[in-house]
């Protein structure tokens, strides 16, 4: 057999990760008094040898061998500490709820009203089986099937493929373009969130008093929201064009200026925000005015007679008992922002003036769509799928804390 | 008695399908994919159902498949499984990939030297060299050319005149000092500013081309295949700096990468006397501007008066007819003779009429120039249908639709005239574009990004043919 | 809820007593109006604008008149005759009813399925199919069109069209947390009846559910509306073709300019069919819902 140079042995890897493990494991068992010190030691140490191995092992440590760029070495180092970060987190909940002499598995929440018998999970399987069938069929295998091409050099058409390790990824890492693109998503995606859903959510406060006319202005207010990304792209160029859109010339009537809109930074960033807000505020409009007719009048009545002022009301109760609500358009809002702009991006700007609104899902599309490039543009999702698992699991944990569950 | 009736009613349900099998078998149906779907997928059904109405026995279905990349995806998935036409419009960008991945059968293959097809005479010898040099593959002319366009420029005579220009420009000093004569008119409000188009690659090439450069090494590709960028040349240099000239003067409007509406809007509403565009928007572009009250005239691309070269030629751009290979020999035949008469000396005239894309054929010009009543060559957009044209010299009466096909006869047919061919025709566009929008931007040290664009594209360029290329 | 129902509970300081003359002449909550007429005009003068355009011919839009143009019939019979969108929005209507009306009921279903029963590693469940919101789609198209075309009997290419997008990680998430805020009663009070899980569902849940149902129609409607890449790629044949691929083909331009008429009257006339969906299901909308979380 050939003897493999390697840069970092795999031996090496599974070692720092099992010696990484018992160290988080015996801090763990440390700071709860709780266990046997040896079984955490040892449990530790094999959940941090599976962490560090999980995602390096299936590519055959392609990444630690001789002929790769430093570059693809830190990739490694990257899917090691993600390995971890995963099987330490899962192996230390297990453990310590068997330490604790807890089911391993929560015992699924004690929702209240729960159909007793037997045949509970059978029952339930068969309810959640459609959907479950339709995922794994029609989502998570072609999911499988897509990324298996991010450690390939792939062309759609074409009669070969190329395995190449990790270096879709480690190209990304050196790649400043592609960070800049990635730091715009996040910029991008925060104002279009921020802008749309606070103005939603004073419109729909305004659209909840009783007004005369509030269907009107209702369905009014809704009607962007019928139109795809895409085509709002195209109306957008229509109203923005310098010389030729409706808004400069209305400008350069009324106060004799012209706004280069779609051609100056950042000027078109702006741009491309509110078209994106202006897509998407239907929709939270929608929801945060359903929202706003689940809170019980008699709270705020009560509030009132106790002297509390509008703001008050609002800030106290209003926005509190709206949480929920608030929690759920920040995750369809994150989702909308970073995926689902890129058509408008497309139509509106192709990225450009100088690539200043090239986002990240936009190069996906770009690279992957258009140029058929297959291998990058399926490493370029995964990274953006991961930062929203990310984005979404951080929503979660604060939402956990801050969002408020009304008992009514 | 009632079993009978059912076993009567059965039989002869299955005679009738039998019999209407039958039939079908003796009709080749035939699919054609365009990637157009305005009144350009009009004209294509139109001319299609003139064929069938030709041939009992072939049936050609036009359809539209939205745009030039999906074609090219689609057909790819199609392949897989089955679901490809027999015919399919593949875009001057796609040529490698037509080569590359062994799904065609090339025209010339086809006809295998006859002179005519189902009675739909051959004559290559008719098409205007630098088109058909553009689609012939090692010495094998590929495929029957279809929409066919080069750009030209787009002048208002009255603005011209109105700052004392009487003589349309020509080259890039020409619109500079034009630029410099329409100053005045900016400044007191008449216009926005001298010139405006669409800021497209597509440009640069015809550029590079212009200035006998080429895109891409082996000679553009066409004397082997291309393994790297040729970015590093002073042809490409000298196009960055005159966007730069241009738009660090303020002569310039820029509307952003690929838009293509807002550089004509502009143009068509008076507020630049300068333009440059596809012929293919000839048509569009002579309605705007009489609908505007302007006298429009053409001229051809401005070119590089400075370039060692001179000016040599431009290459064409728009799309071509492949025929998918694996066909019966009898299905074959029906797909070229199709395209032959899809391409005839008459409908080539009347595709020219319907926007402004060339004739492909000399002899089409011949005619338009020639014209007699009831030649029913001319395209009425509103009502779908050829109606005839009433000038005898449709040159005479429309001249801005000459200026294309005058470029394109007079170009040297060479291999920077002929346009590159390369994989990553498509992936690269938006790379050497963007290099010459950030210089026209924000200037820079052009060597450094030309250096590193290069680089870049050579890789991707490495990578497609690794992956393409016979080992 | 009606409004006076409602008005009757809101805070008003002024109530009861002799309001001044001004107060009077100006329409109470006029900062009300006021925010939502600012917000009508800006948000809708796109959609006004292009309605404008609709009307109007290309060298009209090009010399920004703002008066209705002449050709108001004629980019309607461009877009409805000769670009055949009648018969795309008919075709896209069926599909996006198919998947609302789809992807509510399997949501429905799932909701049931992760509140109603006691098992292990439910929120395992719960997380693999909310991990799917996340899931860029338009990647996986080429993938899931080799999924898909792998099976050759589907019975109609819409099947195979929308089969695929039945699942749905919002409606899952909504109806879980709305059967959350269902009070534990009815559920103990339909066991002790000896109802089935199923008919606790018809007789119970979905009574007490039209707001959610309505609410995740309109959206799911819109969703299945707004589907372009996956049909782009899937049908073949164009008579099956949707509404977004013909919105696509009046807005191409290749190399000869848009027709701006058109195209806008066909976004005017697109958005119609999702605002009718939403109005008839509107007054189910307004009455809201409740979302919540795990306790």
């Amino acid at each position: 057999m050939e003897e493999i140079a390697y840069i970092v042995h795999p031996a090496v890897v599974t070692l720092a990760g099992a010696l990484l493990g018992a160290l988080y494991f015996a801090f763990l068992r440390w700071q709860t008094q709780v266990g046997s010190q040896r079984v955490s030691l040892i449990v530790g140490a094999i959940a941090g040898a599976i962490g560090a191995t999980m995602l390096t092992a299936p590519l055959g440590y392609c990444m630690f061998q001789g002929d790769q760029t430093s570059e693809d070495v830190m990739v490694g180092w990257i899917m090691v500490g993600l390995g971890l970060l995963l099987t330490l987190n899962i192996g230390s909940v297990v453990l310590w709820r068997y330490f604790r002499g807890q089911r391993l598995l929560p015992r699924g929440d004690t929702t209240p009203g729960a159909f007793r018998g037997r045949f509970g999970l059978v029952y339930a399987l068969a309810v959640l089986s459609p959907t479950i069938l339709v995922l794994v069929y029609f989502v998570y295998l072609p999911m499988f099937d897509t990324l298996r091409f991010s450690t390939f050099l792939a062309r759609f058409g074409a009669p070969r493929t190329r395995f190449i390790c990790v270096s879709n990824f480690s190209r990304m890492l050196g790649d400043l373009d592609y960070h800049s693109n990635l730091f715009l998503s996040f910029a991008l995606s925060f104002g279009i969130i921020i802008i749309a859903m606070s103005l939603a959510l004073l419109i729909a406060s305004m659209l909840n008093q009783p007004i005369r006319g509030a269907n009107v202005y209702r369905t009014l207010l809704i009607w962007p929201y019928a139109i795809s990304p895409i085509v709002a792209g195209s109306i957008f160029g229509l109203l923005l064009g310098t010389e030729s859109g409706i808004v400069n010339r209305v400008l350069d009537l009324t106060l004799g200026v012209k706004v280069p809109w779609l051609v100056t930074v950042p000027a078109a960033q702006i741009s491309v925000v509110l078209a994106s807000v202006w897509n998407v505020i239907g929709f939270n409009i929608l929801f945060y005015t359903a929202g706003l007719q689940t809170i019980p009048k008699d709270l705020l009545e009560s509030a009132s007679i106790d002297g509390a002022s509008a703001w008050q009301q609002f800030a106290r109760i209003t926005f509190p008992l709206l949480s929920p609500f608030t929690f759920f358009l920040i995750v369809t809002n994150t989702i909308y922002a970073f995926f689902d702009t890129f058509g408008l991006i497309f139509v509106l700007t192709r990225g450009g003036p100088t690539e200043s609104t090239f986002t990240a899902m936009y190069r996906v599309y770009v690279t992957g769509i258009l140029a058929s490039d297959i291998g990058k543009s399926t490493a370029q999702s995964l990274i953006l799928f991961l930062i929203v698992v990310g984005i979404t699991i951080f929503q979660f944990r604060v939402g956990q804390r801050r969002v408020q569950y009304g008992n009514y | 008695m009632l079993r009978r009736l059912v076993l009567f009613l059965i039989l002869m349900t299955l005679a009738t399908g039998a019999f209407s099998t039958a039939l079908a078998q003796d009709v080749i149906e035939l699919e054609a994919w365009v990637a157009f779907s305005d009144h350009r997928y009009d004209w294509a059904v139109d001319t299609a159902d003139r064929f069938n109405a030709l041939h009992d026995d072939i049936n050609v279905t036009m359809v539209s498949v939205v745009d030039y990349d999906t074609i090219v995806n689609n057909y790819t998935l199609g392949r897989e499984d089955g679901t490809y036409p027999e015919i399919v419009q593949l875009f001057d960008a796609a040529l490698q990939f037509a080569v590359d991945s062994d799904w065609f059968s090339y025209a010339e293959t086809i006809i295998d030297g006859r002179d005519e097809v189902l009675g739909h005479p051959v004559n290559f010898d008719d098409i205007i060299p630098v088109i058909s040099n553009y689609y012939t593959v090692d010495g094998i002319w590929a495929s029957v050319a279809w929409n066919t366009s080069t750009p030209i420029m787009y002048y208002n005579v009255e603005l011209l005149e109105q700052a004392g220009i009487m003589e349309l420009p020509l080259t890039w000093a020409d619109i500079l000092d034009a630029c410099v004569a329409l100053q005045p008119l900016v400044d007191d409000g008449t216009i926005s500013a001298c010139a405006t188009w669409p800021f497209s690659g597509w440009f640069i090439e015809q550029w590079l081309a212009q200035q006998n450069e080429y895109m891409v090494n082996n000679e553009n590709g066409r004397a082997g295949r291309a393994t790297e960028f040729n970015l590093d040349t002073d042809a490409y240099r000298a196009i960055a700096q005159f966007y730069r000239d241009l738009y660090s003067n303020g002569y310039f409007i820029f509307e952003g990468q690929d838009q293509w509406g807002p550089p004509t809007q502009t143009f068509i509403s008076g507020k630049t006397a300068i333009m440059m565009s596809s012929s293919a928007a000839a048509r569009a572009i002579s309605e705007g501007a009489a609908a505007t009250g302007f006298t429009l005239e053409t001229t051809p691309m401005a070119y590089n008066q400075d370039a060692p070269s001179g000016w040599v030629g431009n290459i064409l751009g728009g799309a071509t007819m492949w025929i998918s290979n694996g066909l019966d020999q009898a299905v074959e035949d029906a797909a070229m003779a199709f395209l032959l008469f899809f391409s005839n000396t008459e409908n080539s005239a009347s595709w020219h009429t319907a926007s402004g894309y060339v004739p492909v054929r000399n002899s089409s010009i011949e005619l338009l120039k020639n014209l007699e009543p009831g030649n029913e060559i001319l395209w009425d957009i509103p009502s779908g249908g050829r109606v005839d044209i009433e000038a005898a010299d449709w040159y005479a009466a429309f001249p801005n639709f000459l200026t294309a096909s005058t470029q394109l006869g007079d170009s040297t047919v060479n291999n920077a005239t002929r346009g590159s061919t390369y994989g990553t025709f498509q992936q690269s566009r938006p790379y050497y574009n963007g290099l010459v929008e950030e210089y026209m931007l924000n200037g820079g040290d052009l060597d450094a990004m030309i250096a590193e664009t290069n680089a870049e594209l050579t890789e991707l360029l490495q990578e497609y043919n690794f992956l393409f290329a016979d080992e | 809820m009606t409004e006076s129902a409602s008005s009757r509970f809101v805070f008003d300081p002024s109530a009861g007593k002799e309001r001044p003359l001004w107060r009077r002449l100006i329409p109470q909550r006029w900062y009300a109006h006021l925010i939502l007429i600012v917000s009508v005009v800006i948000i809708t003068f796109p959609m006004f604008y292009a309605l404008l355009i609709s009307t109007q011919s290309n060298p009209e839009v090009y010399n920004h008149k703002f008066t209705p143009g002449s050709m108001f019939f004629e980019n309607l019979h461009t877009v409805m005759v000769q670009r055949n969108m009648g018969r795309f929005m008919l075709n896209s209507f069926v599909i996006a009813m198919s998947i609302a009306v789809g992807k509510t009921v399997m949501s429905v279903l799932a909701g049931l399925g992760l509140v109603y029963f006691r098992y292990p590693g439910k929120w395992l469940v719960f997380g693999f199919v909310l991990i799917t919101l996340i899931m860029p789609g338009d990647v996986l198209l080429i993938a899931l069109y080799r999924r898909v075309v792998s099976f050759d009997a589907w019975p109609h290419p819409y099947v195979a069209l929308t089969l695929p997008l039945l699942a749905s990680a919002t409606g899952v998430f909504i109806f879980r947390q709305h059967f959350m805020t269902m009070p534990p009663d009815l559920s103990e009070a339909a066991q002790l009846d000896g109802a089935s899980p199923l008919q606790f569902l018809f007789r119970v849940l979905i009574p007490l559910s039209w707001n959610t149902i309505g609410a995740l129609m309109v959206i799911m409607f819109l969703f299945g509306w707004n589907q372009f890449l996956w049909p782009l790629i899937l049908l073949r044949d164009q008579n099956l073709q949707v509404v977004q691929w013909g919105m696509q083909s009046l807005t191409q331009n290749l190399e000869v300019g848009d027709n701006f008429g058109p195209m806008m009257m066909g976004v005017i006339i697109t958005s119609l069919p999702p605002m009718i969906v939403f109005l008839i299901l509107q007054r189910q909308f307004m009455k809201g819902f409740a979302l919540t979380r795990d306790k």
